[in-house]
């Protein structure tokens, strides 16, 4: 029996996760655990149609909940990871770290921190 | 948003957005002012509720059938409840930030936390003066074990069974959830003063004073007004920035 070739990191990376947008959405709903709409806009500096057409693509897909609803008279839109969305977020920082490392050792961890942020 | 270039500068971003959310997150000095305000109130609740009782010394003591001096100081209900009403007001500040501020708080393991301790030091405190305080010389019941009430190790207890575990503790837990190192560096200057006899004897105040406890309340509750202090200046920046 013959070992199969590592597979190189980048065919790791999910499209839809790794759009740098939608990676920064999930990496701010995994801290928050629960967001609004008007702090992601902020926070990731964007317009609210380019974010709208952002979370209806991990909505889809179905990384993120989103929940419409009134604070009063305000409306309101909250958004939190699903469980898939959480181990993709993950997915993807094992697969930029497995590069990373890949880049500076020429060969991949057998198996990197899997945490998508610090400890502290 | 700077999430993109090489894998690295990808990892930085996502630890930039991290540190940013966290900062919304956080509302330290909140929980802080409040324990502080609760303890320095206990000089307070000491002061008022100092009583010099005389009661007959124990058949042990070289001054058998003479009196003893027995002082009693502080209410059995002024910690338990204030404590539980700011656990109380510090869930209700954070979920009320949160909603202000578009961003989920993570501080709920810190209250779950500071209420069971509070259940099991006002349960501990309960089973120990059940038949009420201890007369000098007798020993003290804690959970069965029965322990020379003048002892060191007692002492320790007797510290460790009161607002090192239900407020230093939770204060772990919350610089944990806020990920803070100078909450987690402030809970361990917070719990060394309340574990070690540091603000009890030194002060050549008599136990006889109503002032006794001035000390045993003034160095904590002084500490968690100067780290509310720290933290709420810190945050005005942010606010600033925010608004």
């Amino acid at each position: 029996m013959t070992d199969q070739p590592e597979q190189h990191p980048v065919t790791g990376l999910d499209d839809v996760v790794h759009q740098r947008v939608r990676l920064g959405i999930l990496t701010v709903a995994h801290q928050a655990r629960r967001v609004e709409f008007g702090f992601l806009r902020t926070t990731l500096g964007l317009t609210a149609g380019n974010l709208s057409q952002h979370l209806a693509v991990l909505e889809k897909a179905g990384l993120v909940d989103i929940e419409k609803g009134y604070e009063g008279k305000r409306a309101r839109t909250w958004l939190s990871l699903t469980p898939a969305g959480d181990r993709a977020l993950r997915d993807e920082v094992v697969q930029l770290k497995r590069l990373i490392h890949q880049i500076e050792h020429g060969s991949s961890p057998r198996s990197p921190d899997p945490n998508p942020v610090e400890p502290w | 948003m700077p999430l993109q270039g090489t894998p690295q500068e990808v990892l930085a971003g996502l630890d930039e957005l991290t540190r940013k959310v966290r900062s919304a997150q956080r509302g330290t000095w909140f929980p802080l002012l409040l324990l502080s305000v609760l303890t320095l109130g206990g000089i307070l609740v000491s002061r008022f509720t100092f009583q010099v009782l005389t009661v007959p010394c124990p058949a042990t003591d070289p001054a058998a059938g003479t009196g003893c001096t027995l002082v009693k100081q502080g209410s059995p209900l002024y910690w338990p409840i204030g404590i539980a009403l700011a656990y109380a007001a510090t869930a209700f500040f954070y979920i009320r930030r949160s909603r202000n501020r578009g961003v989920g708080t993570p501080v709920r393991p810190y209250i779950l936390t500071g209420i069971a301790l509070l259940g099991v030091v006002a349960a501990t405190t309960f089973w120990s003066t059940r038949h009420g305080i201890p007369r000098p010389g007798e020993p003290l019941d804690f959970w069965g074990l029965h322990l020379d009430a003048g002892s060191a190790m007692t002492g320790f207890l007797e510290r460790l069974v009161g607002n090192a575990t239900d407020v230093g503790l939770p204060l772990l837990v919350l610089s944990w959830v806020e990920r803070s190192r100078v909450l987690l560096l402030l809970t361990a200057v917070y719990l060394a003063i309340e574990l070690a006899p540091l603000s009890t004897g030194w002060s050549g105040i008599p136990f006889t004073s109503p002032w006794f406890f001035l000390p045993r309340y003034a160095v904590p509750g002084v500490v968690l007004l100067l780290g509310a202090l720290g933290f709420g200046l810190a945050e005005l920046p942010r606010r600033r920035n925010a608004s």
